[in-house]
């Protein structure tokens, strides 16, 4: 009986006649190749099943695959060196949550070292597919292999993007006998999941600040990568490994003609709004969207939904109160986190700070963040570029002026803050208008930051 | 692609029915296309405030944003700047950094050092952000009828982005389909020939066994365009969409813009032979790839077909086997022996190296070297 990999799946072909594979993990009939063909990810099962029914395979899934070893040493801070042995422990399979700036992506790179085994890590975006090359160049002497951003060049140490691996998993799903997911929590309820199924590897780690609680989402997580088997919050590391801060949040009022605006255009969101709860106390936010688009009254309620949100995300009191932080901070350096990216360049506009969004090119952005690094520009301002994963340079007081994705947008974005230093206390200023959903908004979000396990260092 | 939200169908029964765009829109998208042209040269910015505002005439809203996104595929060009714009940038948020003055003395500041008015820096600043662009007119004049043919198309693969697995009747254009189809890795079985069709395909991916996946809406998608170029064809996919099963039927007639026409030929070789064929055979007519042959569950595609003119009875398949591999050329005349064509003609690169045993019984057979005689093969048909 022959294993091939084919295309994210296994092909099953030429079983002896005394094997029924209508048992066998994963395996259904293909009645347009006539043979069984299982997803990649019940490889290894596949192989203990048959194994175990003493069936002899020709093993053709598996490309070559040379190790990536050239490595020089990956010290570990002691809760990293714990998460580590938690995986182990796991079984080589299972995700670590750890806050930003923690060093998420040493623990991998420890994982990799000590597996010895060809290892692809996927990221979401491009700029963390470059940090991730740098990371690992660090460490590793040679060639590191990258799909993504219009390259494709494979090694046995590689990283990738998500959709590069949605897109070319089919391709690349027989070489790597380690999986790593780096923000993993994009994963386990989504279209992307079957990247993850279409790959071979048995060992798998994943990383996250922000591991997801809905309870779908975490059993699908643990199907494709494992439980999480290791866990700290920000709290759990501040004033030690990671810098202590004072989270300030700054409640403003808006103009006489704010107001009136706001309340006119809540009151034509609200009527709309309440009136499809009533009909649909379950639903979500996507089937009101979906719902209201077909309506007149439902899009006039859409629109003044948009332009209030707008309306808060730069107002008088918030371009003031900006304007006060930054004269006092004039000596720190300060990142100016918004909820769009108009609100981004409009604050750059006006305090002549330089915007990092998905706009400025890879080149101008790394230099952007070097002379960030250097000292020569002290301020960013950004809607989304800087929440997730970037490495960006010590920093000491951050102004949310504006947020659109959460508590977990907002454990991310404190996460730019907390690189330790000597007698470091960071300032995290939080602009909320009174009186507004913002309100609401700002307490759910800073949920995220209380400690939600003690580390065993 | 499409974004989901400006998707607009209706569902009778389990079959999603598009709403394309037809006649009766080309008056609004003549006014939209009208408004387009009135900002080219202006920023992207401008028009797209503009194009949030509703039209002066009567417009489907939907079918608006629709034909809107289509028309924001035209690049729009970047902006003539006194300054580099990521030079601007370094330099005025360095020295914002550096002083405590102003903003305006800033600019004054940086402006002076470049030789440059403030107005002038002040504008380079972010001139390369996407809505600081400028309007691009379109490469060719754009018509309602055709914004609205490339309006349906990307409603077409929007929907089939959804899609799980197609089937497709059809005349012609076969070849085009399945080598699409292989080289974006589907599964391409053959249910055989209808009545209607020369030829049923049924396409869909590895991965679609296990579960109605979009792994392959993009490669499903990209067929539609193509279909144009058969004769006739009737397209069945089964496509998930906002969590139901439903099916999306396309056929012959469906307003879609098509693709750019495929080659005629897949070789000079090819083109030669047919040229020279029509000159040294008056009598015979060559038809290039003429319905495929049904061997198990895959097909065989002939290059040519070649008729005679007053006898329908003389009928043969010719195919040329050239610069390919070993193991291309083996799978290839197993296919044709596994046929059993009696009617067959092979025309068989010298250099191939085929032994009798390896043609398929009762072929004839040519044998060339760079180019195919063509009065070689009219001897052989008699």
């Amino acid at each position: 009986m022959k294993l091939q990999f084919d295309r994210g799946t296994i092909l099953i072909t030429d079983p002896p006649p005394n094997v029924d594979l209508a048992h066998a993990p994963g395996a259904l009939w293909d009645a347009r190749v006539r043979a069984h063909r299982a997803p990649a990810i019940h490889y290894h099962a596949l192989k203990s099943w048959l194994a175990q029914a003493g069936v002899g395979v020709v093993d053709l899934a598996r490309a070559p695959r040379p190790r990536p070893e050239a490595w020089s040493d990956v010290g570990l801070r002691p809760y990293q060196q714990a998460a580590l042995s938690a995986w182990e422990l796991g079984d080589h399979r299972g995700i670590v949550a750890l806050p930003t700036g923690s060093g998420k992506t040493r623990v991998a790179l420890a994982a990799i070292k000590l597996t010895k085994l060809g290892a692809l890590c996927l990221v979401p975006t491009r700029v963390l597919l470059d940090q991730w090359l740098r990371e690992i160049s660090a460490v590793y002497q040679d060639a590191v292999g990258c799909y993504g951003d219009g390259i494709h060049e494979v090694a046995p140490l590689m990283v990738a993007t998500f959709e590069s691996a949605y897109r070319h998993m089919h391709l690349l799903g027989d070489r790597f006998d380690l999986l790593i997911v780096d923000e993993v929590h994009h994963f386990g309820g989504g279209l992307r999941d079957e990247a993850l199924e279409m790959s071979l590897a048995v060992a798998r780690l994943g990383l996250t600040a922000t591991p997801p609680r809905d309870a779908a989402v975490v059993a699908r997580l643990t199907e494709l990568i494992g439980p999480t088997v290791f866990e700290l919050a920000v709290a759990d590391l501040t004033g030690g490994f990671l810098a202590s801060f004072d989270a300030i949040t700054l409640y403003l009022d808006l103009s006489g003609d704010e107001r009136s605006a706001y309340a006119s255009l809540s009151a034509v969101f609200i009527g709309a709004y309440v009136a499809f709860r009533q009909t649909a106390p379950a639903a979500a936010w996507s089937d009101f969207a979906r719902a209201a688009a077909g309506t007149t009254d439902g899009r006039r309620a859409l629109a003044a939904w948009r332009q209030a949100r707008r309306l808060l995300a730069f107002t008088r009191a918030k371009r003031q109160a900006l304007r006060s932080l930054l004269g006092h901070h004039r000596h720190a350096r300060v990142l100016i986190f918004t909820a769009d990216n108009d609100t981004a360049y409009a604050i750059a506009r006006e305090h002549l700070v330089m915007p990092l969004t998905c706009d400025i090119g890879r080149r101008e952005r790394d230099a952007v963040l070097e002379r960030f690094r250097q000292g020569t520009i002290r301020t960013l301002v950004s809607a989304r570029v800087l929440n997730e994963g970037i490495d960006v340079p010590d920093a000491d007081v951050a102004v949310i002026v504006g947020a659109a994705l959460g508590e977990r947008e907002h454990v991310q974005r404190v996460g730019r803050l907390l690189r330790p230093g000597e007698g470091k206390r960071a300032i995290v200023y939080d602009l909320v208008s009174r009186d507004t959903i913002e309100v609401g908004q700002a307490r759910r979000r800073r949920k995220g930051l209380v400690a939600r396990a003690s580390a065993q260092l | 692609m499409l974004p989901g939200p400006l998707l607009n169908y209706s569902v009778v029964g389990n079959t999603l029915v598009p709403h394309f765009l037809g006649e009766h829109d080309h008056p609004w998208l003549r006014v939209l296309l009208e408004e387009h042209e009135r900002f080219v040269g202006q920023p992207q910015r401008a028009l797209d405030a503009r194009l949030q505002e509703p039209l002066p005439c009567e417009s489907p809203p939907t079918k608006r944003k629709q034909a809107v996104h289509v028309l924001s595929w035209l690049r729009p060009s970047p902006r003539k700047t006194a300054v580099v714009p990521a030079r601007a940038r370094e330099m005025v948020f360095a020295e914002a950094a550096r002083t405590a003055t102003a903003a305006a003395a800033v600019l004054s500041s940086v402006a002076a050092s470049l030789g440059v008015s403030a107005g002038d820096l002040q504008d380079s600043l972010f001139a390369d952000l996407p809505g600081e662009r400028l309007v691009a007119a379109p490469p060719s004049p754009l018509s309602p009828a055709e914004l609205a043919l490339r309006t349906n198309l990307a409603i077409a693969r929007a929907l089939l982005f959804r899609a799980t697995a197609v089937t497709i009747e059809a005349d012609g254009n076969a070849r085009t389909l399945v080598r699409h189809s292989k080289l974006r890795g589907l599964i391409c079985t053959v249910a055989g020939r209808t009545c209607r069709a020369d030829f049923v395909l049924e396409l869909s991916g590895p991965f679609a066994l296990f579960r109605h996946t979009r792994l392959y809406g993009h490669a499903l998608g990209e067929l539609v365009p193509l279909l144009a170029w058969c004769r006739r064809f009737r397209l069945r996919a089964e496509c998930v969409v906002e969590g139901r099963r439903l099916t999306l039927a396309l056929g012959t007639g469906d307003p879609i813009f098509p693709a750019d026409e495929p080659r005629r030929y897949d070789s000079r070789l090819e083109e030669r032979f047919a040229r020279d064929f029509r000159r040294v055979a008056p009598d015979w007519d060559v038809l290039r790839e003429p319905e495929p042959v049904p061997v198990g569950d895959a097909l065989i595609f002939p290059d040519f077909a070649l008729h005679h003119r007053r006898d329908a009875g003389r009928r043969w398949l010719l195919e040329i086997v050239g610069f390919w591999t070993a193991d291309y050329l083996a799978r290839k005349l197993l296919q044709y022996r596994s046929a059993h064509l009696s009617n067959l003609i092979l025309c068989i690169d010298e250099d191939r190296s085929c032994t009798a045993g390896d043609l398929p019984a009762g072929a004839l057979v040519v044998r060339f070297r760079r180019r195919v005689d063509a009065a070689a093969v009219l001897r052989l048909l008699g």
